[in-house]
């Protein structure tokens, strides 16, 4: 099933395409979301929700950029309407616990592993998705986009809809920064 | 000093390069399937109850049985006093006039 095909058929609604699309393209959207979120549970619903929206918005997809394209888009902004909320819900338990006694604090994520990493490295590459998860938002996609899902510099701009000199000056300042997160860590 | 420390960093920074893709859990399509027979069939029959323009609606309807409960009782003190105070007229007159009427019932088994 080529690519026309498969979006006629989810157009059509068309069970069989759905399925398809769902198991050509279910990894790369775990991968990119667990990337991002940092957890393996959230991750998996980011990737529900990313299949689900497709589901209902297939008709307004203009087919101006690639199928997986879009599937990246639409998960990297899932990831970070979770990361907004899951910070605000940190911030609203602070101050619930600032005003009422026996509020149990928010529960912390603790250090992510990522389950494709080598033991050997698992305890440097959790200090590096500490100090990934600290990058600003456009960083973050940039950086996992690029180094967790193999994008090249003008797919990442596919994807994030900008030009491949932005994502090079995305990319510099994510490594800047990050050495500087870093730097406390070895410290 | 120095150069140790920034071994270390590369040495951080380099460590998620070349690692294995993290594949969906297994049965992804089928918690798919189920959550989406969940999400998208059910609530349909409850969905309108948000929709705005039901809400809108819902609160002019609010407003406007207010608004009527509102001058049905104006019209209703309106009515109460014109009546109150015709009585009173009438009450004067017959007092100025000592036309009294006594509502005092008549025992008729009374023998006089």
């Amino acid at each position: 099933m080529n690519e026309q095909e498969l979006i006629q058929g989810l157009r059509n609604g068309d069970e069989a395409a759905f399925k398809h699309l769902v198991e050509t393209h279910q990894d790369r959207v775990f991968n990119t979301a667990i990337g991002i979120v940092q957890n393996a549970e959230d991750a998996e619903d980011v990737a529900q929700e990313v299949f689900i929206q497709v589901y209902k918005s297939i008709h307004t997809f203009k087919g101006e950029s690639k199928l997986s394209t879009w599937l990246y888009r639409i998960t990297t902004t899932r990831c970070l309407d979770l990361l907004r909320s899951r910070k605000s819900k940190k911030r609203f338990g602070f101050m619930q616990r600032l005003f009422e006694e026996g509020v149990e604090p928010v529960y912390e994520i603790p250090d992510f592993n990522h389950p494709g990493i080598a033991l050997d490295r698992k305890e440097n590459s959790a200090k590096l998705f500490k100090a990934i998860s600290q990058l600003p938002e456009n960083q973050k996609v940039a950086f996992t986009l690029h180094k967790l899902e193999d994008l090249s510099y003008q797919e990442v701009s596919d994807v994030m809809k900008t030009s491949v000199p932005a994502v090079e000056s995305l990319m510099h300042r994510a490594k800047l920064n990050l050495r500087k997160l870093l730097e406390k860590e070895v410290e | 000093m120095k150069i140790e420390q920034n071994n270390r960093i590369e040495e951080m920074l380099n460590s998620i390069d070349g690692c294995r893709k993290a594949t969906a859990p297994d049965f992804f399509y089928t918690r798919l399937k189920a959550r989406m027979e969940k999400e998208i069939l059910k609530p349909v029959a409850q969905k309108w109850i948000l929709r705005p323009a039901f809400a809108a609606i819902a609160l002019m309807l609010v407003l406007l049985v207010n608004g009527f409960v509102l001058l049905q009782k104006n019209q209703t003190d309106d009515n109460l006093n014109i009546a109150v105070s015709e009585t009173e007229t009438m009450q004067s007159i017959a007092s100025e006039y000592s036309l009294n009427v006594s509502n005092s019932l008549y025992d008729l088994t009374q023998e006089k």
